[in-house]
């Protein structure tokens, strides 16, 4: 079953007076339980593909439909609330609340779901054992690692109990050891939990334990290859 | 959880918000305080409006408002009486008669009007007797006959003051520790009687050195006030008839309260000892004031109301009509104070926002994220004006604790602006200022500050709403 349908999809930049294709035409179909990746080089319009997956960017043409969902057609607050219930972002640089703790950077995404005190502090401490931080649930951003800071935002992204998680170079600001720490917990989760993850990417490490491939130059997907 | 985040956010940047909070701080205890200053003005001021000049309500013929003749005698006098004393709203009242007299000395005259009272009715109606001037004697205790009490202004007048250095002042001056030539100094002029108080400044200031007259100077003159009592003073008025009467008063006590213009206006003396001379009968008084239970503005008006449909031919006034002054300043004092916050917290409300937008401006790339992991325009704007609401109420309730404070202390030990006295007391206002506030003042100062911080945040708070979260989180 798909869990996302992306059909001709196209995003055009207007800037200074020069139209950009960064996204040109593109129809993809992820299904439950995936672990891709977008790849290409600077520019290729992966990262433009990715927010546009994730509502954070309207798209000049075609659509993007999200569990029957077109998500193009909804209303900015409608839009807002999609993302919170359907959504799960890891960004490159962590983004972190530095004033909250781990847990409660944890807990924060289910507040805003309305989830109940007791069950927000049952997933976060959950969450954040499953990513290898049981143990520094009460320790701020900064006193925890780079590697151990995304594996933070990556317990927030599955929070809200998403429909899929999409990463944004969540590998890029990390050292070989954390990298291949944070996959291995995603891919854990992937396969224990049938999670979707979607990565935007030019991380050989991360391409390396993608079963899904998908190469993107100049706004055209130039290869689809799925892996066993 | 957004009051989590709100509150740490303010102390993200603790310098920067320290700022702000001691800003904030500042200019509520400065607020808090000259309301404090203001209420207590006020305050003594209607206190002195009702308990020493015109009491709750007054009663008087209509006729003695236009033409102050002895003739315009309360009408119906036996029946208000009669009311008034079966009345459980009035606690006490007392009845005046009131004559318009020139006053004369050997040295001086003025003209003032002699209040004929009963100086023990009087006592539980006006606190004239607690403004008796220590040394000055006493209200109506001395057993002498026709004894008046007059003001300090009316004794000046009436050159009924002098001053003496006497040995007590000189030994007095020994046990402070004043110099020698000091003591040498004042000794030349010993028991040299001085009729006015110019005259003997002006032989201090040019026989003491400038040093001298700083350290000792209102000690000296403080002494050295002699007040004539039993001196006698002439009254000429004209009687119930129209025929002009003489008649002579001890003066048994001298009074001064804060009001300079009540104080030259008013004599007291015992209503038995006038009403013979001024042809006037039992029953003939001019006006009766009274005391009520319930002070409160409600209860005087219908008061005077129930009295006006009763005694329709009478003049009835409440403290208000009569010292409209002191009136207007009870109506409107509330609105004055909640101005002098305003502006304060109007002018503050530039550094809030300043800071509130710096504050939204450092952190775009951490809201874009908020944005985009789902946090609603309503909750980003929540998030920012209950930061703002933080960020202000510390200091404002630091600033009321500490105003609050500083009311207390010198609500308790007093403000004296004895430089500025003269001026203060021309407009019956008290150069000493005991501060005082009401906790209800408080709650609306809490609530200013909130209203304000939500004010102040709206500009930050836009500013967070018109990001795009994929452009603020690639900063």
């Amino acid at each position: 079953m798909n869990v996302i349908e992306i059909n001709n999809l196209t995003k055009i930049y207007n800037e200074s007076e020069v139209k950009v294709k960064a996204v040109d035409n593109v129809s993809l179909q992820f299904e439950q339980g995936e672990f891709a990746a977008i790849v290409g080089p600077s520019g290729s319009g992966k990262t433009t593909l990715l927010n546009m997956i994730g509502g954070l960017d309207k798209s000049t043409e075609g659509d993007i439909v999200v569990d029957g969902v077109k998500i193009g057609e909804l209303k900015s607050s409608k839009l807002i609330d999609f993302r919170l219930r359907n959504i799960g972002f890891v960004f490159q640089a962590y983004n972190l609340i530095p004033v909250l703790t781990a847990k409660e950077n944890v807990e924060f995404i289910m507040e805003l779901q309305g989830k109940s005190r007791v069950e927000r502090d049952e997933r976060s401490i959950a969450l954040l054992s499953a990513v290898g931080l049981g143990e520094r649930v009460n320790a701020r951003p900064a006193k925890l690692s780079g590697g151990q800071q995304q594996r933070v935002a990556v317990a927030r992204a599955l929070a809200s109990k998403p429909k899929f998680v999409l990463a944004d170079e969540p590998t890029a600001n990390l050292d070989s050891k954390s990298t291949e720490t944070l996959l291995d917990i995603m891919e854990q989760l992937n396969k224990e939990e049938n999670i979707t993850f979607i990565f935007s990417t030019h991380d050989q490490r991360v391409v390396n334990k993608a079963r899904r491939v998908i190469t993107v130059e100049d706004g055209h997907v130039v290869s689809d290859e799925r892996r066993a | 959880m957004i009051w989590n985040i709100s509150w740490k956010n303010v102390w993200r940047n603790k310098s920067r918000s320290l700022i702000v909070i001691c800003a904030v701080t500042l200019g509520t205890v400065s607020g808090v305080f000259v309301a404090g200053l203001m209420k207590g003005w006020v305050d003594q001021r209607i206190h002195a409006a009702i308990y020493t000049e015109a009491s709750h309500i007054k009663i008087q013929n209509p006729e003695y408002l236009n033409n102050e003749e002895l003739k315009h005698t309360i009408p119906n006098y036996e029946e208000i009486e009669n009311y008034l004393n079966n009345s459980d709203e009035v606690k006490d009242w007392t009845k005046h008669a009131k004559i318009v007299a020139m006053a004369s000395t050997s040295r001086g005259n003025t003209a003032l009007t002699l209040k004929g009272i009963d100086p023990v009715e009087e006592k539980s109606i006006s606190d004239i007797y607690d403004f008796i001037i220590e040394d000055a004697g006493d209200y109506f205790e001395s057993g002498f006959k026709n004894p008046i009490v007059i003001s300090e202004k009316t004794a000046d007048q009436l050159r009924l003051i002098n001053y003496i250095i006497s040995q007590e002042l000189i030994d007095s001056l020994k046990q402070l520790g004043a110099d020698e030539k000091l003591m040498a100094s004042l000794s030349t002029i010993q028991d040299q009687r001085f009729i006015t108080e110019k005259k003997f400044k002006a032989e201090l200031e040019s026989m003491l050195k400038p040093k001298q007259i700083k350290d000792y100077g209102a000690y000296i003159m403080k002494l050295a006030k002699n007040y004539k009592i039993r001196s006698k003073v002439r009254f000429t008025f004209t009687d119930i008839h129209g025929d002009m009467v003489q008649k002579s008063f001890r003066v048994c006590g001298i009074y001064k309260t804060y009001n300079t213009m009540f104080d030259q206006m008013n004599a007291f003396v015992k209503i038995d000892d006038i009403n013979a001379i001024a042809g006037l009968q039992e029953s003939d008084y001019h006006e009766i004031t009274t005391i009520l239970n319930n002070d409160s503005d409600e209860s005087v008006k219908s008061f005077r109301d129930n009295l006006n449909k009763k005694f329709p031919q009478a003049n009835i006034m409440t403290w208000k009509e009569l010292a409209p002054d002191a009136g207007m300043m009870s109506d409107f004092m509330t609105i004055y104070y909640y101005i002098i916050m305003g502006v304060i917290f109007f002018a503050l409300a530039f550094g809030i926002i300043n800071t509130m937008l710096m504050a939204v401006l450092e952190r775009i790339k951490e809201l874009g994220m908020l944005m985009a992991i789902g946090m609603n325009k309503k909750r980003v704007f929540n998030m920012i004006m209950l930061e703002t609401i933080f960020l202000t109420l510390v200091g404002s309730i630091a600033g009321m604790v500490i105003g609050g404070a500083l009311i207390g202390i010198f609500g308790h030990f007093g403000l004296n602006f004895s430089t500025v006295q003269e001026g203060f007391e021309a407009f019956g206002w008290s150069a000493m200022v005991y501060p005082t506030i009401e906790t209800s003042f408080f709650l609306g100062v809490t609530l200013m500050v909130i209203i304000v911080a939500i004010i102040s945040s709206i500009i930050p708070a836009r500013k967070a709403l018109q990001l795009n979260p994929v452009e603020a989180i690639r900063t």
